[in-house]
Formats: C-alpha cells, structure tokens, sequence
C-alpha cells in the first residue's frame, strides 16, 4: 500500500511522518477546533469530559499500537532468526561439500557459491522490493544433481555424504520459510485502523476548550509522539524492505568464504 | 542574571497557562493573536474554514500521490530487460555455467559505470535444461512474457537451430496469448561453431571453422608443425563435429590429403579403448580431437595408455579450452594442443582486467576461456549498438551492428562482419601446460574473416545481408 515510504531513509521518514502528523494537529487546531467549540464550549465541565474520553480512549489506542508494535518487533526478530538459520546451515553445507574428492568438490563448491552469489546480489535487491525471488531453486536443483550424481566409494564418503544431503534438506526448508515471510507484513485493515484511531485521538484533543499556545503544544506532542510509533511500526513491519530491514550480511559472509574455497 | 528577565520568569511562573505576550513585540505571536481573532468570527467564516480543510485533505493525497511518484522515479532507473538463456541443470549445466557468468559479469560491469546513464541493464536468467525442447519453450517466455529485445545464450547446435527455429517459426502451443508476432528478437551466440547457417535475427561470436579449425590443420601441414600428413578425426556425434569434419575434409582435399580415418562417439562415452585402437592402427600423425564435454577425461586417458603422450602422436582439440583442463589430469593432456582464437594466457591488459574481475566475482580458482570471452564482449557489443542506436529496437541495434562495430576484446580487437553477422578475429595455437593453461605458440597476423559457407564445402552458398541475405547453392550431403 504504502511501500514507497521504505525507499526514503529511516531519519528523514521519521521526520517525516512525525512533521505530518503534528501539522495535521494544528492545522485542525486552527481551522476545527472552532467549529468544535461552537458545540461544545457552552458546558463548563467540558474540559473534564473530553479529558476523561480521551484518557479511556487513549489506553485502547496505546494498547492497539503497543501491541502492534511488539508483534512487528516479533516478526522482525523471527524472520532474522530464520534467516541466521538459513546462513548456518548454508555454511555447515559449505563444509561438509568442500570434504569431497575431485572434481565433484570443485563442481559442488562452484554450484553453491554461484548460488550465494545470487542470493546476495539479485535475491536480496528482489525481497526489498517485495518481490519473492524464485532464481535460486534453479540454482538449488543444479546443486542438487551435483550432490546425488556422488557415488561415495568409501565408508567415510557415504557418512559424509548422507550428512551433506541432511544439511541440504535442511537448508531447502530453512530457504523457503525465508521467502515465505517476504511478503509477511501487517494487513491493510490493521493499518487502517491504526490511522483512523491516530485522526479520533487527535480530534479529542481539538475539542479541549484551552488557549490556542496550550492547544499547539499539548497537541504537537501528543501527535508527535503518534508519529514516531506510527513510524517505529511501518520500519519493522515488512522485514525484508527499507533501511532498517534485514540484511544479507550472513550470506556476505559466507560468499566471502566460498570465494577463497 | 538580568534583573528585566528575572521578572518576567517570575511572571510566568506564577502564571503558568495565562500568559499574554505583547504581539507588537514578537511576530509568531502576532499571528497567533490574529489566528485567535479569527476564531471568534462568524459562521460564514467556519463553513469557509471546513471548506478550507476539505481541500487541504484532497490536496494531500493528490500531494502523496505526487511525492509517491517521485520516489518512485527517483529510485527506479529506466529498465532494459535482457535474456539470458543457458542451462543451469542438466549436463551441460557445468560448462554453461561459465558463458552466463560471463554475460553477467559484462551486464554488472556496464551497470556499474553508468555508460548507459539512466538506463540499468536487467538481466532476464533462464533455464534450458540442456534440452532443446526446454530452450524453445524458454525463448518463447523470454520473448512473449519477458519482452526482451535481445537474447544472449546456447552452447550446442542444437540448442542453437531450436531457438532459432522458435524465434522465426513460433510453436502455437508454447505462444503467450498476448504475443507480438512482429516483434523479432536478436539471438547473440557465443559458441565457436560449424558455419553452414545464416540467419538475420542472430549475431555469431564464437570463431567459423575457417578462424579456428582450418589455420591449426595449416599449421601441422606447415614446415613448423612438423609437415603433417595423415590425419585422423574424431568428435562426439552430433552437429558441430559431424559438419567440421566434412568441411575439413573438403579442405584437405583442395591439398591433395585425405583423412587416414573418422570416428563418432555418443555424447557422454566414458569407454574410448575401441576408438583409440582404431586410431593407433590408422597410424596417424596428427589427431584432431572433436570430443565435446567429459567425454575427453575417457579419451585422453586412453590415448595416453595406448599410444602414449604428444610427442607420440599430437591432439589438436577444437573443443577443449582452460575450463574443461580444470577436469583433466595434466599427465594425461600436457604437450597437446588446441586451437582457439583466445587464451587466458594473453599478455595484455585488457586480459589481465577481465581475468581479473571473472576471479573477483566467481572466485580464485575461477579460469577464462574462449567461450567466456565471446559471451562477454558479445554483451559489451551489444551495449555499444545500443548506445548508437539510443534503442533496444531490435531492427535499431542490427542497423548499427550492420555497419560493423570494433571492439577492443580481452583477446584484441575484433569487428561485426556487416555481411554474415560474425565476427573479424584473430586464430591462435596454444600448447597444454602442466598447470593446465596454454603456451601460445601461434598466432595469426591480423583477424581472419568469417566464412560461414567457405566455397570449397558449400560451393554456391554465400551470405550477405547488406546485399540480399543468403544465396543458395546446390544442397550439400554432410558424409
């Protein structure tokens, strides 16, 4: 929906988002909220009231955005827990492949880094526009007809080579849920009700019946502050996009290994 | 501290949420004075105010709409897609494995010094399986789904005449329902190959028997080569060697030889014992050795058992180069030869740049040879046309191709022959080292010209696109 902000830097998005939330509360400030009090200033208590609304909506709406928060956190630390995952077992195959005679080592030792330099390269860019990479099965399945084309000759073969086709296995299923969570991010609903809630909390604070100076302040910090987990959210969510997602540094890594292999 | 400031700290602090500053003195707060004057208008000025705040509702999503636009523009440089096609699976995966990084290496590099300025080459990869088949159905969704203008791929013949066969002849059942029909895609190939083929929508890279084959058998004929007569040839059976052998011996015959004996072996023959006995008893002094793929580690090692090294008898291989040596034991090939029109061992800078980025990107223990290093200035070619024609319209980069484009190549300079679309190259002879690469011991002159249909083998055939195509002659049997 809104995957454009992830191309523009962490910091400027911040200041983005916050600038336009706090805008918006003071433009309804100067432009609202007097409409507002032509219905509400005549009762004395209002103040009192909109106060007590706001205090009850505000612990629904904290609780709305603290909780999504923690999950887009969550996700955020899964997806990297699968993708360390998926490293590891890549390097453990490294290993386990560069064990073996000539010429398959040297053919297998090829395959993979072919493969890593893939992912690196053109799956990694691919994920951050959210595009779920598919060359790499390709790769995958040359590397595997390298694998089953072995025919151990000695008992130390076939331990080592049942071990480097667990390894793969391992690594296939750690690969695909890495490209299942591409696409993993909060739904459009949520967002829009994180939204809408943001514009009510906003819109109580218009009804406030106080100085217009305390009005700019109290509301810019309140709208502000709604910017910046509205921000912290969106930077977390979609784990594979913007600067603050996920990097290949792990499979960098590893590339970097199987150059001198 | 001033006394001034002291007092009016103590008035606001006394007064937290009532204080009142003199408008004449500060600005910001005349205008919030004005703005709370505004407040306290009629109903005629809040209708005004909603309307005001309607607009500036609109006027921000048409103004993240914009900004939307921007960003994306601003990041995403004009694409040109590009086709790819090479088997990754299959046995001939290893062996293309080499030409795709070589197109991929030329495609970064062109990137990467933004030669094109706004324009990003997007490589398109896809797999044929090494089955021809598979390469059809694959040209076609290159060029239906992918739109791409140019296809950089094959390795064998096959392979080859099936693509070209789906790009002139489309398979109805593979067809994309949205196919341009008029859209006619280039096919750069970089495989020396047999000649006997013309096609407009395809650009040759790779060296024609007479750039390759023929100078080599001169050499051994030559004083130099040690006067050579009795030639025997051997090849896997399929198209290229079937074609070289009969053009080489067609050629022989313009010099009153004969081969001693010919034979064919499956693709894939791990057994040469049959073949090399053959040979010994055919007691030739010169083998020409068109085996392709793994089949050599078989033939080699035979021959070396049998009849024993090159000072014995010689090999000269057309289709051996310094990756399929990675794969062959020194003590089996060292002293033999192969000819090609490029070597990793090349003294030359520009050489030296690309062996170099080829082992930067794919590894140290990665090594160049002459396929490699057509599929990569094949791209560079293109690129350049590109930049001429200021289009990737095919018919705009064949119009520039036409006028016959030079390219200083890792292994010299070579130029688009307007008239059968191959190109101007030079021949070189390279002896097998122990560590697996090429002493040059020869090389020619200056390039030779490409003759896809040399006289004394297709008599009656020629082509020249800048003068009516191709011309045919009498049909020929290949025996």
């Amino acid at each position: 929906m809104f995957y454009w902000i992830y191309d523009i830097p962490s910091a400027t998005l911040a200041v983005i988002i916050t600038g336009a939330f706090v805008l918006f509360s003071w433009l309804g400030t100067f432009f609202v909220r007097p409409i507002l009090r032509t219905f509400l200033r005549k009762r004395s208590d209002i103040n009192d009231l909109i106060g007590y609304m706001l205090s009850c909506f505000g612990v629904f709406y904290g609780l709305l955005l603290g909780l999504l928060a923690v999950a887009a956190y969550q996700n955020f630390s899964e997806v990297e827990t699968i993708v360390s995952k998926e490293a590891s077992t890549l390097s453990a195959l490294v290993r386990d492949v560069a064990a073996y005679p000539e010429p398959e080592r040297t053919n297998l030792i090829w395959n993979l880094r072919d493969y890593t330099r893939n992912v690196v390269k053109y799956a990694w860019p691919a994920q951050r526009q959210g595009i779920v990479p598919e060359e790499g099965n390709i790769r995958m399945v040359a590397f595997h007809e390298q694998l089953i084309d072995f025919e151990p000759k000695t008992k130390s073969q076939e331990i080592l080579h049942a071990e480097a086709l667990r390894q793969f296995n391992d690594y296939l299923e750690a690969r695909r849920m890495r490209l299942f969570s591409v696409t993993t991010s909060i739904p459009a609903v949520m967002w829009t009700v994180v939204l809408i809630g943001a514009l009510m909390n906003i819109a109580l604070v218009w009804m406030f019946d106080m100085k217009i100076l305390n009005h700019l302040y109290l509301g810019g910090f309140l709208a502000a502050f709604m910017g910046l987990m509205i921000f912290l959210i969106a930077s977390l969510d979609n784990p594979f996009r913007g600067e603050l997602s996920i990097s290949p540094a792990p499979f960098e890594d590893i590339l970097k290994h199987l150059m001198e292999e | 501290m001033h006394p001034h400031l002291m007092n009016a700290i103590k008035r606001i602090a006394s007064k937290p949420f009532e204080v009142r500053f003199s408008a004449s003195k500060i600005p910001t707060m005349k205008l919030i004075t004005t703005m709370k004057s505004l407040t306290e208008v009629t109903l005629k000025f809040r209708l005004v105010a909603i309307g005001v705040l309607g607009a500036f509702s609109l006027g921000c999503d048409s103004l993240r709409s914009d900004f939307e636009k921007i960003v994306s523009d601003q990041k995403k440089p004009k694409v040109v897609k590009v086709g790819v096609l090479h088997s990754q699976t299959g046995t001939l995966g290893m062996s293309e494995m080499s030409l795709r990084h070589a197109e991929m290496l030329a495609i970064e590099e062109i990137n990467a010094s933004g030669e094109l300025g706004e324009v990003k080459l997007d490589p398109v990869v896809r797999d044929g399986r090494s089955r021809s088949d598979i390469f059809r159905r694959r040209v076609r969704d290159l060029i239906d789904r992918e739109k791409v203008d140019v296809v950089f791929g094959c390795w064998t013949s096959a392979d080859r005449k099936a693509v070209i066969d789906e790009m002139e002849n489309p398979t109805a059942i593979y067809l994309d329902k949205k196919a341009d029909l008029s859209k006619q895609p280039l096919l750069f190939y970089p495989l020396q190959y047999e000649g006997n083929e013309a096609s407009r929508q395809v650009f040759y890279f790779g060296s024609t028997p007479n750039q390759q084959i023929l100078p080599a058998i001169d050499w051994f004929l030559s004083e130099q080569g040690g006067s050579k007569k009795r030639i025997f040839l051997i090849g896997s059976d399929y198209i290229y060697p079937r074609t070289a052998s009969y053009i080489v011996k067609k050629y022989l015959a313009t010099k009153n030889l004969e081969v001693v004996g010919e034979s064919y072996a499956p693709i894939g023959q791990r057994d040469f014992d049959a073949y090399v006995s053959t040979i010994r008893d055919s007691k030739p002094d010169l083998v020409v050795n068109m085996i392709n793929g793994d089949s050599n580690i078989a033939f080699f090692r035979a021959m070396k058992s049998t009849i024993g090294d090159a000072n014995s008898l010689p090999i000269l291989s057309t289709s051996v180069a310094e990756d399929e040596l990675r794969r062959l034991p020194p003590e089996y090939t060292t002293g033999h030869y192969a000819a090609w029109s490029y070597f990793q061992s090349i003294p030359s800078e520009a050489n030296s740049r690309f062996v170099g980025n080829v082992k930067r990107e794919f590894g140290y223990d990665r090594v160049t040879d002459d396929p490699m290093e057509a599929a990569y200035l094949q791209v560079y070619i293109w690129k350049e046309a590109f930049k001429r024609a200021k289009s990737s319209d095919p018919l705009k980069i064949r119009a520039e191709l036409e006028k016959g484009i030079e390219f200083d190549a890792p292994g010299g300079k070579v130029k688009v022959d307007p008239k059968t679309h191959h190109l101007f190259k030079r021949f070189r002879l390279g002896q097998i080292r122990a560590d697996r690469q090429f002493d040059i011991i020869y090389e020619s002159q200056d390039w030779i010209a490409p003759e896809p249909f040399p006289s004394f083998a297709f008599p009656g055939w020629s082509c020249d696109w800048t003068q009516g195509g191709l011309q045919k002659g009498p049909p020929v049997k290949l025996d």
